[in-house]
C-alpha cells in the first residue's frame, strides 16, 4: 500500500482511541475545524507583521495636525513617550505582540483614554447589525432572482432581472445612498408635509435601517443573482436534471432538491467573503447615513495614523474573514456530499 | 467639507454689527416661548471630541462641548471687544502687569452641588500644565506666560517627582477659597484673553482620583483621564452638563442645576456627530437638525429656495487664508518673486467662481472683526501686469519656475481652490505649474520637513481676538509649526515680542501694524480670503447671539445659556 511520503496518515499522531472519532464524518469535521482555527494564529501573525510594516512606513506621524499650528517638539516628545513610540520599532512590535497575547490591543491615540477593544466593541454592533441584515436580504433576493432568471431564460423576466442586476452593480453606493436620501427623506418629507419620511441618517433599530441596508445590499444582490443564474443554467443542462424531469418529478422538487442544491456551491463560495465584507463595514454607507460603525472608524484611524486602532481593526477583520471562509468550507460538506474534508 | 483651518477655535467679531440675533423679530414673551419639553435643540458638531477633558481639547468641535460644560475665569463679551466676568466675579492686574488676582464668584457650584473653590482652579491649571499629559494648547499660551512654566519642555515625564517639582514651582496660588492668583514671567497684555480659552478650566481633584480608584503619581497618564470617559464623572462648573455620551453618534447636554447664572430656557442640547455635510443638510430639511453649515455645492439651491433662503445667515469668522512659498528655495527667497505670486491671484474672481461669493477677498493678515483689521496696505492686491513685471525685474524665467508644484491636501475644497489658483498663476504669469495632491497627513509631514515649493490654502482662526494670537505665527522659531516657508524678516520677531508685552494698547496696535506691513510687503505669504460661515438656522431658534468666534456650524454656541425655542 502506498503511503504519502513525509505526511503521516490522518489520525496517525493521535492516540488509538481517538481513531473512532476521527474516522467518523462529524469527528473528522471537528478535527478539520480545529486545525483551521489553529491556522488562524499564523494568519493573524502575518497580518500583524504586514500591517505593522505598512503602517510605520506611511509618512506622517499621529501627532501631525492636518491644519493649524503644529504641536511643539516638546509635546510631541512627551506624547511619543506616553505611547511608547520613542522606542525602536522592533521593540514596539515585540511589545505589541506580547500585549496581544494578553488580549491587550492598546489605547487609541486619537480618542484619549479609550482602549482599542472599547472602540471596537462600541462600533462593531452597528456595523454587524447592518451587515447581517443586508446579508439576510441578499441570500433570498439574490439567489431567488438568479434562479428565476435562469429558469425563465431569454424571457422578459430574465431580461428584467438581469437589467436590474446590471444597474444595481453599476451604481456606486454613494450615489444610491444620496439618491435615496433625497427621494425618501427630503422630498417625501416635503410631499407628505413631514408626516412620513425615512430618516436621512443616524442610528435607530427601526426605519433608520431601511436605506443603509438596501444601499449596502444592492451590489451583492446583483452579483449573487448573476452568479446564481449562470450556475443554475449550467446545472439544468446536466443529465441528472434530465433524469429528474424524466422521472416525472414536479417542478418544485426538481428545482429545490436537484437544481438549487447543485447550483449553490459556487454561490456559497462567494457568500462567505461577502458576509465578511458586509460585517466589517462600508465607510461610504456609514458616512452617508452617519452610522457610528467600525468601517468609518477604520478609515479615520488610517488617515489619522492611529496605529493601535489600525492594527486592532485589521486583526478583527482578518479573523472575521478567516472565520467566514471556514464556515463556507464546512457548509460544503452539507450541501455537496461529494466534498470530503481531510 | 471645509478646509481644516486652524484647529484652534475662532474667537469673536469686533463690532455689534456682526452680532445678529436669529430670533425672528419680536421680543420674547412667555407667550411665544415653547413649552419646556420642546426646549430642545439639535445641532451638528461634526466629529466627536477626542477627549471630554477640557484641558486636552484642541479642535473646534471639542471646544463646543468644553465651553458649555466648563466655565473659564473670564469670557469674551458679545461684541468681542473685551473680556467680561464669568467664573471670576472680578480680576485685578498688579501695576507691573505680573500678578493677576481673580476673585471667584461666591456661591458658584459644580454640577454635583459642591462649591467651586480656588483649589479646584489650581488643580485644573496644574492638570493642564502637567507635561506628561501633553495637552496640545499649553504651548505657547501657558508655558510662555505663567511663571515657572517656561521649564515645561525640560521635565523628565517618566519621573513623578520631577513633574511634581515643576508643578509646585508654577505661579498658581489660592490664598483663600475665593481667590485665585496667577503670576506671570513677564508682562503680557493679552493674558486676560488666555484665561478665556476653554482648556483653562477648573477640575475636581476628588472626582479625578475617585474615578482612578485612588491617588496616583502625576506621571500616570492613563489614570489621570479615566474621569473624562463617563458622563457621570464629568463634573463641570458650566451652564450645562453632559447627561449622555453615545460614542461617535451624539452627546446630550442638559442644564447644570447648580449653575450660578440660573436655569437656561433650553432643557436639552443634542450635539450630533455627522461628518458628511450633505447628510446634515438632508437632516436639516427633515427637521432633525436645527442649524447647519450649507454644503458649498448647495449654496445656490438654498439661495433660490423661497423657504430656505429666509433661514440662511451669513457671518464672518476670524479666519484668514493664504498661500505659502518655501522661502528657503530660490527663487522664492526673493521677495519680488513671492510678491509676483501674491499679486497674480484675482481674489474676487476666486470668491465668485469657486466659493459662491460667500467669502471675502483680503490682501492683508488680520481679518475683519478684530482690532488690527486694516486694508490700507494694498501691496498684495491683484494686478497681473505689475506681477509679471516683478518677475521680469527679479530676472526669473518661466523655465526656472515651471518645475515647482503646488502642494495640495486631498480634500474637495482644497483641490478646487488650488486648481483655480494655479490657473491664475499660469495665466497671469505665463507659467505652467502643476498641482501635487496628496493625503493630508503626508502633506503636514512634508511641510514640517520643508519639502515643498508652494503650499496652500493655509489659514488661521483666532483663538481670541487679540493680535498677539496672530503675529507669533510668523516667528522665526515657528518655522516648522505654521511659518512653513521660513522667510527671513529682519526685526520682525523683536517688534512683535515688544508689542506682546507692552501694556499701552495704542502702542501695541501701532507695533502690530508695522509687523503686518512687514508680512504684506515682504510677501511672506500671499493673503487671499477671509472665511465666512453660511448657515441655515430654523426660525424658531430665539435668543441666539451669533459671534465671529462661534464654533463651526454651531451658531450662538458661546451664549446658548440665553437661547430658547419659540412655539412653532
Amino acid at each position: 500500500m502506498a503511503v504519502d511520503a513525509g505526511r503521516p496518515k490522518r489520525g496517525a499522531l493521535l492516540p488509538k482511541r481517538m481513531a473512532a472519532v476521527t474516522d467518523s464524518r462529524l469527528g473528522s469535521l471537528g478535527v478539520y475545524i480545529l486545525r483551521r482555527v489553529l491556522w488562524m494564529i499564523p494568519v493573524v501573525f502575518f497580518v500583524i507583521v504586514i500591517t505593522f510594516v505598512l503602517m510605520h512606513s506611511a509618512t506622517g506621524s499621529p501627532w501631525d495636525k492636518t491644519g493649524g499650528r503644529q504641536l511643539s517638539q516638546v509635546v510631541v516628545d512627551n506624547l511619543n513617550k506616553k505611547y511608547g513610540l520613542d522606542r525602536p520599532v522592533f521593540e514596539q512590535f515585540l511589545l505589541y505582540l506580547w500585549n496581544v497575547l494578553h488580549f491587550d490591543f492598546g489605547l487609541s491615540y486619537q480618542y484619549q483614554g479609550k482602549s482599542v477593544i472599547q472602540l471596537i466593541s462600541e462600533g462593531w454592533p452597528y456595523t454587524a447589525t447592518i451587515g447581517t441584515l443586508a446579508f439576510l436580504l441578499i441570500v433570498p433576493v439574490g439567489v431567488g432572482l438568479g434562479v428565476l432568471a435562469a429558469l425563465r431564460q431569454n424571457t422578459r423576466v430574465d431580461y428584467a432581472t438581469m437589467g436590474f442586476a446590471t444597474l444595481a452593480a453599476s451604481f456606486p453606493n454613494f450615489v444610491v445612498g444620496a439618491l435615496m436620501v433625497v427621494l425618501f427623506s427630503v422630498l417625501t418629507y416635503k410631499w407628505t408635509g413631514g408626516n412620513f419620511f425615512l430618516p436621512a441618517g443616524g442610528w435607530g433599530v427601526d426605519d433608520h435601517l431601511v436605506m443603509p441596508v438596501i444601499t449596502l445590499s444592492l451590489l451583492p444582490i446583483a452579483y449573487t443573482a448573476r452568479l446564481t443564474r449562470a450556475s443554475t443554467l449550467e446545472t439544468i443542462r446536466q443529465d441528472y436534471i434530465r433524469t429528474a424531469w424524466a422521472k416525472g418529478l414536479p417542478e418544485r422538487l426538481v428545482v429545490i432538491r436537484h437544481v438549487l442544491k447543485n447550483s449553490l456551491i459556487p454561490v456559497v463560495t462567494t457568500l462567505g467573503p461577502t458576509f465578511a465584507f458586509l460585517v466589517t463595514g462600508s465607510v461610504i454607507v456609514e458616512t452617508v447615513f452617519s452610522i457610528p460603525g467600525i468601517g468609518r472608524a477604520f478609515v479615520v484611524a488610517v488617515t489619522s495614523r492611529d496605529y493601535p486602532m489600525i492594527l486592532g481593526t485589521t486583526v478583527l477583520f482578518s479573523i472575521v474573514i478567516a472565520t467566514a471562509n471556514l464556515i463556507v468550507d464546512v457548509l460544503y460538506v452539507f450541501i455537496d456530499p461529494r466534498v470530503r474534508l481531510t | 467639507m471645509h478646509l481644516r483651518v486652524s484647529i484652534r477655535a475662532v474667537t469673536l467679531a469686533l463690532t455689534g454689527l456682526f452680532v445678529v440675533s436669529a430670533c425672528g423679530g419680536g421680543g420674547t414673551t412667555s407667550q411665544n416661548l415653547a413649552s419646556p419639553d420642546k426646549q430642545v435643540i439639535n445641532m451638528n458638531d461634526g466629529t466627536e471630541p477626542n477627549s471630554y477633558d477640557p484641558t486636552q481639547q484642541t479642535y473646534v468641535y471639542e471646544a463646543a462641548v468644553g465651553r458649555n460644560v466648563f466655565e473659564t475665569l473670564l469670557k469674551s463679551n458679545k461684541e468681542g471687544t473685551d473680556v467680561i466676568s464669568a467664573a471670576a466675579e472680578s480680576y485685578k492686574v498688579s501695576d507691573d502687569g505680573l500678578t493677576y488676582t481673580f476673585k471667584l464668584r461666591s456661591g458658584a457650584k459644580w454640577s454635583d452641588g459642591k462649591a467651586v473653590t480656588a483649589a479646584d482652579w489650581v488643580y485644573g491649571y496644574k492638570h493642564l500644565l502637567n507635561p506628561a499629559l501633553a495637552a496640545g494648547y499649553v504651548d505657547p499660551f501657558f508655558d510662555s506666560t505663567i511663571k515657572g512654566a517656561d521649564g515645561y519642555g525640560d521635565v523628565d515625564v517618566s519621573k513623578a517627582s520631577a513633574i511634581d517639582t515643576f508643578l509646585s514651582s508654577l505661579g498658581l496660588t489660592a490664598p483663600d477659597p475665593n481667590t485665585f492668583v496667577i503670576t506671570l514671567q513677564h508682562p503680557a497684555a493679552f493674558f486676560k484673553w488666555v484665561v478665556t480659552l476653554w482648556m483653562a478650566a477648573p477640575i475636581r481633584q476628588d472626582v479625578v482620583e475617585q474615578a482612578a480608584g485612588g491617588t496616583f503619581p502625576s506621571s500616570d497618564t492613563t489614570k489621570a483621564e479615566i474621569w473624562a470617559q463617563k458622563a457621570a464623572t464629568i463634573i463641570g462648573n458650566g451652564a450645562f452638563k453632559i447627561s449622555e455620551i453615545v460614542s461617535k453618534d451624539h452627546v446630550t447636554l442638559v442644564p447644570n442645576p447648580s449653575y450660578w447664572g440660573g436655569a437656561p430656557h433650553l432643557q436639552k442640547i443634542v450635539l450630533w456627530f455627522i461628518e458628511d455635510a450633505n447628510t446634515a443638510y438632508a437632516k436639516y430639511q427633515t427637521g432633525d437638525l436645527d442649524a447647519i453649515t450649507v454644503p458649498l455645492a448647495n449654496v445656490d439651491v438654498v439661495r433660490n429656495d423661497p423657504k430656505l433662503s429666509k433661514e440662511a445667515k451669513v457671518y464672518p469668522k476670524l479666519t484668514t487664508f493664504w498661500m505659502a512659498y518655501n522661502a528657503q528655495k530660490p527663487p522664492f527667497d526673493n521677495p519680488k518673486v513671492r510678491m509676483a505670486f501674491a499679486k497674480s491671484i484675482d481674489r474676487d474672481k476666486l470668491n465668485k467662481q469657486v466659493q459662491h461669493g460667500i467669502q471675502q477677498s483680503i490682501s492683508s493678515f488680520i481679518p475683519k472683526g478684530m482690532a488690527g483689521y486694516d486694508t490700507s496696505n494694498n501691496a498684495q492686491s491683484f494686478d497681473a501686469a505689475a506681477a509679471k513685471k516683478l518677475l521680469t525685474d527679479a530676472g526669473v524665467t518661466a523655465d526656472q519656475l515651471n518645475k515647482f508644484k503646488l502642494l495640495t491636501r486631498n480634500t474637495t475644497r482644497n483641490k478646487t481652490l488650488n486648481q483655480f489658483i494655479v490657473d491664475q498663476w499660469n495665466t497671469n504669469l505665463g507659467l505652467n505649474l502643476q498641482l501635487e495632491v496628496i493625503d493630508s497627513k503626508t502633506v503636514t509631514s512634508r511641510l514640517r520637513k520643508g519639502q515643498f515649493d508652494l503650499y496652500g490654502p493655509d489659514g488661521w482662526g483666532a483663538d481670541y481676538p487679540d493680535q498677539q494670537d496672530w503675529f507669533d505665527l510668523f516667528f522665526k522659531g515657528a518655522c516648522h509649526s505654521l511659518n512653513w516657508g521660513c522667510a527671513d524678516i529682519p526685526g520682525y520677531d523683536d517688534l512683535v515680542k515688544k508689542a506682546d508685552s507692552e501694556l499701552d494698547q495704542n502702542q501695541r496696535n501701532a507695533d502690530y501694524k508695522k509687523a503686518q506691513d512687514m508680512l504684506i510687503d515682504q510677501a511672506v505669504v500671499g493673503f487671499i480670503f477671509q472665511d465666512y460661515e453660511y448657515n441655515l438656522i430654523k426660525p424658531y431658534l430665539g435668543g441666539l447671539t451669533i459671534t465671529a468666534s462661534d464654533d463651526q456650524s454651531l451658531p450662538g454656541s458661546l451664549f446658548w445659556h440665553d437661547a430658547f425655542v419659540t412655539q412653532h
